[in-house]
């Protein structure tokens, strides 16, 4: 009699394919996305909005207002942005992407009166020419920075880590630094190119005041200065980021993506976005300056309800990056013997760092960018943008807000025991708010 | 996260060391806005220790004060007590026991603190500006040979007067620290001190360094051999003044992460984190700069 | 020439009348009692002569693009960082990051650097009269920079294209730097540029030469000592 098939909880598949993988090459796993794995911990989906009823009325869809509009950087900024919604594009660097994609999505977002940041190798002109509004990156690496670009945007970002990969630099892989990625970057052709951990010039936040102060010198005081953080000790680090004059503090948790990263950093490093925005709100409101600093939350969020579930937690906005390259046909099945020749398949695939996209989103070659229609893809941007918003509004009216930043942690309630604890929200059932 | 500054006069005892150190605090200023103290050597030793106390953090703590006056009855050769804000203060003789001088005092009641005992050593510190420092205490008034300051802005720790530096070493007199950065291996540092029995105050990882120090001193070192240790057995970031009754110095972490600049003439030795704060305070023609990494100086007098 | 008077003021009034005498047709500024004033010139974009008179602090010239930016005392951190083209000379020392990741111009130290010296560089030429630091020339990748003292440890660690030339002795070697002989192009180029901006420097044949090993360029994990360092 044949035994029962039993897989070991511990070395399952996946793990013992990952020990022989590093037996034969010596180094970690790299690859793309973000974390895989099973979402055990607190998220959005442990949330769940209470609609009015008797104590609450609910607004009438289509005929009675919500109102989306968002402006980011009131504190200090003399041109705050303003917005028609509350999702905007996330930085992805142009390397990591192709020029179609940073291109549709720069459309996409103007279409949907949105903005569109730069990334991690500095500003396309194509990008400003298609943007309505654009957020100009400063990272580590200063890759393509550009006084001249940075006073042509309507913000600067500050980034100091993302989420998928926070407390390290970034890695854009030898086949995706072709010739015109490396004259953008500064680089060798084919080199794999890591950046830095740190910014060259300042390494604490005492110093980061200073440096918030020249970029504002830089654009004579005129735009907004967001800070950017993946998760971490998300409690300190707000606080730090405000005191050191942000306008807008932007946090990444642990469930964003990024183009190529070691996989152990991708998994255990950093916080889940649920908890970061609650510690993010908390900070701010144990130094005063909640409603003064806005807060951007990024992440993982894949549609109107996690951007209405950070809203009514205490974000302003909410940023989307992969999101947004799956509206983009990432994903999708098309080309599936390319899909096949990464070994992988549609809906599985996670193979970014390899330049090879099957549909022309993160690569750098010609021919396969070529599959990706800028129109056509700044629609689909746009297209899902909207419905984004529509998901928003028609959460907000059925908790009767007639403006979609008066959602509040109050219009819901907590599915799980953690949720409660790290939101402060009674647990549906019971009235009571755990861990308090 | 912060900012530091220090002031080292070669000759004399009566260099204008308070109102030195306040003006280089008041020029690193948007470094620190959380707290703000001074670590001052005036006073000419004549075998007697100045005792500051801090009485609590808030409200009406004067009247406190009478209850050290009551308890000092039982130790004899102190003298009499004076409260000023939130600090009481008074001299004790040569032969007295410190220690149970201080547990002593701490007993009678859960918010007072020892902040430093010293022959020379006096630590002033409190939350709020430099400003506010110097309104209370009137810091520019003091006259000494040396002194250390801080602004603090914090980052992980609470924000009250414990939690502000400068750090006294409790238990081992005139030794004060100040500290930029951060000790990434203080947990670990701190639960050996505390098996071993040492009573940390705070969970400010600054603590930590002043703890060190006095244990590398009473080891029999100097402070050079002290400061130098810290390369090797403290990990993470700092930019590190200490100073004890005749001694006074730096070090800069292995990777050179925090700032910290320099000057020095046959008059004086000024060194802070930022350049701003010796120009705007020191008067006189000199160059400063910056302290390369791994580097540790000590003056004597 | 336009005098500027700093007074008490702050940095943003102090650029803000650099600015409008810029704007007002002067090509050449000098500005009394900097006091090491931190963000002083930053974004000049013209090609004016503006000298500082005294120190500065942090970020002094960072991201211009054109002018000849002079400071008489010492600079903090992060001098020129981000500069486009221009030329930025330090008669006393410099602090940490001074050329941070510029793209373009000169920088030149006539005293020492601190650390990180042209970190990130991503083009233009990095001089130094003195001695330079821990770390000089971290990730570099491409332009020049000469130090005629003493380098300090890790030295042109994880370089891309910069090349380093020393004229003192190296205290360590970064990860993947290795020393070569400078060509006969390199030593005309360091003796033409010494003469330029620090004249009676040594003579370029006897600055060693300093470049990537490239084994840090691609992972191999036959190198693997190497990658240990560097990873």
């Amino acid at each position: 009699m044949k035994d029962v098939m039993q897989t070991s909880g511990t070395f399952q598949p996946a793990v013992i394919e990952d020990i022989q993988a590093k037996a034969a090459s010596g180094l970690y796993r790299i690859r793309g996305w973000g974390t895989l794995r099973e979402r055990r911990w607190a998220t959005f989906d442990d949330l769940t909005f209470l609609p009015c009823s008797l104590t609450r009325i609910p607004l009438e869809g289509y005929r009675e207002k919500c109102s989306t509009k968002t402006v980011l950087g009131k504190r200090f900024a003399r041109k705050p942005i303003e917005l028609e919604i509350p999702v905007m594009i996330t930085g992805m660097s142009w390397g990591a992407l192709s020029y179609n994609a940073k291109v549709a999505l720069a459309r996409g977002a103007r279409t949907a009166g949105s903005s569109n940041t730069t990334g991690d190798g500095g500003m396309l002109m194509a990008e400003r020419e298609n943007s309505r509004t654009l957020i100009y990156e400063v990272l580590p690496s200063r890759y393509g920075i550009n006084i001249h670009h940075m006073r042509m945007a309507d913000a600067i970002e500050l980034t100091i880590g993302q989420g998928a990969k926070p407390g390290t630099g970034g890695l854009l892989l030898g086949s995706k630094i072709s010739d015109v990625i490396a004259k953008q970057r500064d680089l060798p052709v084919g080199v794999d190119q890591r950046s830095p951990a740190r910014h060259p010039d300042f390494l604490g936040p005492d110093d980061m005041i200073i440096k918030v102060e020249e970029l504002r010198e830089a654009t004579d005081g005129q735009v907004p200065i967001f800070i950017k953080m993946g998760a971490s000790r998300v409690f300190d680090d707000v606080k730090l980021a405000a005191k050191a004059g942000a306008d807008v503090i932007v946090v990444d948790g642990m469930e964003g993506g990024t183009g190529a990263s070691p996989a152990i950093l991708q998994e255990h490093t950093g916080v889940p976005t649920l908890a970061a925005v609650c510690e993010a709100r908390a900070a701010l409101e144990d130094i005063g300056l909640y409603g003064e600093v806005q807060l951007i939350i990024a992440g993982g969020i894949r549609d109107g309800v996690d951007a209405a579930k950070a809203i009514a937690l205490g974000a302003d906005a909410v940023y989307i990056g992969t999101a947004a390259l799956i509206a983009l046909n990432c994903n999708r099945p098309l080309y599936v013997e390319d899909y096949e020749q990464l070994g992988t398949e549609p809906h599985h695939c996670h193979h970014c760092h390899t330049g090879r996209c099957p549909v022309g989103i993160t690569t750098q070659d010609p021919e396969l960018m070529k599959r990706l229609d800028v129109d056509e893809g700044a629609e689909r941007v746009a297209n899902l943008l909207r419905a984004m918003t529509l998901e928003i509004q028609m959460l907000a009216r059925a908790c009767g807000k007639s403006d979609i930043h008066h959602l509040e942690p109050e219009d819901m309630a907590a599915l799980s025991m953690e949720a409660s604890a790290i939101c402060g929200i009674p647990l549906a059932g019971t009235r009571k708010v755990f861990g308090r | 996260m912060c900012g530091i500054v220090g002031f080292f006069a070669k000759d004399g005892d009566q260099a204008e060391v308070g109102q030195t150190v306040l003006g280089m605090l008041r020029a690193l200023g948007c470094r620190g806005p959380d707290s703000a103290g001074v670590a001052l050597f005036g006073r000419p030793a004549n075998g007697s220790f100045a005792v500051r106390v801090k009485l609590g953090e808030s409200g009406d703590l004067q009247s406190r004060a009478k209850r050290i006056s009551g308890l000092l009855e039982t130790f004899p050769g102190c003298g009499e007590v004076t409260a000023t804000c939130a600090y009481a203060r008074f001299e004790a003789g040569g032969g007295t026991d410190l220690d149970g001088l201080a547990r002593a005092i701490e007993m009678l009641d859960h918010d007072f603190e020892v902040v430093s005992i010293g022959r020379r050593l006096e630590i002033i510190k409190q939350t709020g500006s430099p400003d506010n420092l110097e309104e209370t205490y009137h810091i520019s008034k003091f006259r000494g040979t040396h002194g250390l300051g801080h602004t603090r802005l914090s980052t992980e720790s609470r924000v009250d007067l414990s939690h502000s530096q400068p750090f006294w070493s409790h238990g081992l007199p005139d030794l004060a620290i100040v500290h930029n950065g951060h000790i990434t291996n203080y947990h670990q540092l701190r639960r050996r001190y505390e098996q071993r029995g040492v009573h940390f105050y705070t969970e400010n990882d600054s603590e930590v360094v002043a703890i060190y120090l006095a244990e590398q001193l009473r080891k029999g070192g100097g402070l050079r051999e002290a400061l130098g240790g810290m390369l090797r057995d403290l990990d993470g970031s700092y930019s590190c003044l200490a100073a004890t009754e005749h001694e006074f110095g730096f070090v800069k972490d292995a990777f050179a992460l925090k700032p910290l600049v320099m000057t020095e003439t046959d008059r004086f030795v000024a060194v802070a984190t930022e350049e701003i704060a010796i120009r705007a305070a020191v008067p006189g023609s000199y160059l400063v700069r910056e302290a390369q990494v791994k580097e540790v100086r000590v003056w004597q007098r | 020439m336009a005098k500027i008077s700093c007074g008490g003021r702050a940095t943003r009034e102090i650029n803000a009348e650099i600015r409008r005498a810029i704007a007002a047709g002067e090509r050449d500024i000098v500005v009394e009692d900097p006091g090491a004033r931190h963000n002083l010139g930053v974004a000049v974009l013209e090609p004016v002569r503006l000298r500082f008179a005294g120190s500065v602090g942090y970020y002094c010239a960072g991201l211009i693009d054109g002018p000849r930016i002079e400071i008489d005392e010492s600079a903090g951190w992060g001098l020129a960082e981000s500069m486009m083209n221009g030329e930025v000379i330090v008669r006393g020392s410099a602090g940490n990051g001074a050329a941070a990741a510029i793209r373009g111009g000169t920088v030149v130290i006539h005293g020492d650097a601190a650390a990180r010296l042209g970190v990130s560089m991503k083009g233009g030429t990095v001089l130094v009269a003195g001695n330079c630091g821990y770390m000089a020339g971290f990730m570099g990748q491409k332009g020049r920079m000469v130090v005629c003292g003493d380098a300090g440890d890790a030295f042109a660690d994880s370089l891309y294209e910069t090349t380093c030339f020393v004229g003192g002795q190296i205290q360590g070697l970064g990860t993947d730097a290795v020393v070569e002989e400078p060509s006969q192009e390199d030593a005309a180029w360091l003796d033409a540029t010494l003469a330029q901006y620090l004249p009676g420097a040594r003579r370029g044949q006897d600055f060693k030469k300093v470049v990537a090993g490239k084994k840090l360029w691609n992972f191999d994990k036959r190198e693997w000592k190497v990658w240990q360092e560097a990873l």
